[in-house]
């Protein structure tokens, strides 16, 4: 007859249990921000992207040096131990683990494998779609865009397996008359204490690890993050184009406009938007060539990529009339234009900081306030 | 080497910008003159310009130029001491010279300036009259 240990038995150390709530944080976060909020929230989403990230690699060095539990050794069943574990569960007879079961064991590593995926895909739609982050150096936007509906996809499963996670947890703990989720705060479980057999956490290997192992891949990864994005030309504007157009709306980025738009734009100056824009015909001409040498096809950034596609055949030299710009302003009243802090549809820099460079980055938009 | 070179350019630089604050009135006089003499051209008797023909013809509506501008104060409003809207929404300093020192004392601006808004508001180019009695106004706001 074993004996029962009265106060319970440690099984989930700190290092498994601050893992586990810092993950179920991070994960919210992630998924509010991603699901509902709006673009200017990025960097929320960000952050908890990287910190599942960082949580994902200090768990696999605690899988491998912490406690006894929390090793990957004391969790890997074969499919068929898995398998018959899920029989044993269906019939209603399930043996008792006090560590992760075969099923919740699995759960672990399809969390694991399938956070890492989201957070890469992630990576990967950042870095072709919004050109930042580590990989904007080397993602081309069409790879971003088809990454997207992926990165959607593994967070749905994500959703279910979450959701599939807590009927397991609510099941086992029925099952066991022990509140698992209570479990996973204060670290203890009731049931006879097992044998440790030398199993013990290398804390500070672990830790040195994890330090050593962060600095490094946060100063990669930030190198990388800051070399220019591929196909974000990091030209500055012309001086004379900056101070000839800017004299009366801003200063576009080059890239807003495919060539073709800029060209038939130059060629009718006295005939610009209603007003007579023309300019000494060297001038002109000079313009016109820097304009078409960095129009939209030298870009490969979303406003740039998506205008072209979506430029109003009956008016080609209006940004606003493409579908592009009406779909991502479409929920913007047109008081909110008229506003003597915007002015007109054409203002972009009222509320994109960012507006000279051409990126409009999602983080840099920010609404006058009286707007707000 | 250098040091010194930089030192002869900002001497010039300095030279320069007290130079051109010197001389903002005698440049827009300058234009003034340019404008008189091209008047002088057609009129043998003109007698000089006058800031209250340059009010109303800033204040008009001619309704001969461009329906988007019907007259100057669509971006410059009625009066030249308020800052002043384009349509596509950039702020534009005030006409007036009292605000503006900087107003009318490049010929090559205001000859741009002139031909582009004399045909938007008005359909036709404007007159040397026109143009001195409008700086004449300006001057004097």
């Amino acid at each position: 007859m074993r004996q029962r240990a009265e106060a319970g038995v440690p099984v989930w150390d700190l290092g498994v249990r601050l893992f586990h709530w810092l993950l179920v944080l991070s994960v919210t976060v992630a998924a509010v921000t991603g699901f509902f909020a709006q673009r200017s929230a990025l960097d929320v989403h960000l952050i908890a992207g990287t910190a599942i990230a960082g949580l994902i690699g200090y768990r696999v060095v605690w899988g491998l040096l912490g406690g006894r539990y929390a090793r990957f050794a004391s969790f890997v069943f074969s499919p068929r131990a898995t398998l018959a574990y899920a029989r044993s569960v269906l019939a209603g007879r399930s043996g008792r683990y006090l560590g992760h079961n075969p099923l919740g064991a699995a759960m672990v590593f399809a969390l694991l494998a399938v956070l890492a995926a989201i957070v890469l895909t992630g990576v990967v739609v950042l870095g072709g779609m919004v050109k930042q982050g580590p990989l904007a150096p080397f993602t081309p936007f069409a790879i971003g865009t088809a990454t997207i509906g992926v990165h959607k996809l593994l967070s749905l499963l994500l959703v279910a397996m979450v959701a599939a996670h807590l009927g397991g947890v609510w099941y086992e703990s029925r099952r066991e008359r022990e509140n698992l989720a209570e479990a996973m705060l204060t670290g203890a479980k009731h049931g006879p204490a097992e044998p440790a057999a030398g199993v013990r956490a290398h804390m500070r290997a672990a830790l040195a690890i994890c330090l050593v192992g962060g600095v490094l891949a946060a100063g990669t990864l930030t190198a990388l993050a800051d070399l220019p994005g591929l196909g974000v030309p990091t030209t500055r504007l012309d001086p004379d184009y900056a101070r000839e157009c800017g004299a009366c709306h801003t200063a576009y980025s080059p890239g807003l406009l495919p060539a073709a738009s800029w060209t038939g734009l130059m060629a009718h100056l006295d005939q610009h938007f209603g007003e007579d824009a023309s300019l000494d015909a060297g001038l002109a001409t000079r313009l016109r060539s820097w304009l078409v040498a960095n129009a939209a096809e030298h870009w490969d950034t979303l406003p740039a990529v998506r205008i072209r596609q979506s430029i109003d055949p009956k008016d080609p030299a209006r940004i606003t009339a493409s579908g592009f710009w009406q779909r991502m302003h479409r929920r913007i009243p047109a008081a909110t234009f008229a506003n003597k802090e915007v002015g007109s549809r054409g203002a972009c820099n009222a509320c994109h900081m960012d507006a000279a460079s051409g990126r409009f980055a999602p983080q840099s938009i920010e609404i006058p306030e009286d707007l707000q | 080497m250098i040091r010194r070179s930089a030192m002869a350019f900002s001497l010039m630089l300095l030279a320069g910008g007290t130079a051109l604050a010197a001389t903002a009135p005698a440049a827009r006089q300058s234009i003034l003159d340019h404008y008189a003499a091209e008047a002088r051209k057609t009129d043998a008797g003109f007698k000089g310009f006058s800031a209250a023909a340059g009010q109303a013809f800033f204040l008009a509506h001619p309704g001969t130029g461009r329906p988007e501008t019907p007259s100057c104060s669509t971006c410059h409003t009625n009066s030249p001491r308020n800052q002043g809207r384009t349509r596509a929404g950039k702020t534009l300093a005030p006409m007036a010279v009292s605000l503006s020192p900087s107003r009318f004392t490049d010929l090559a601006k205001v000859r741009k300036w002139f031909a582009r808004n004399c045909h938007t508001v008005y359909g036709r180019v404007c007159t040397p009259v026109e143009k001195g009695n409008f700086i004449t106004f300006m001057a004097h706001q």
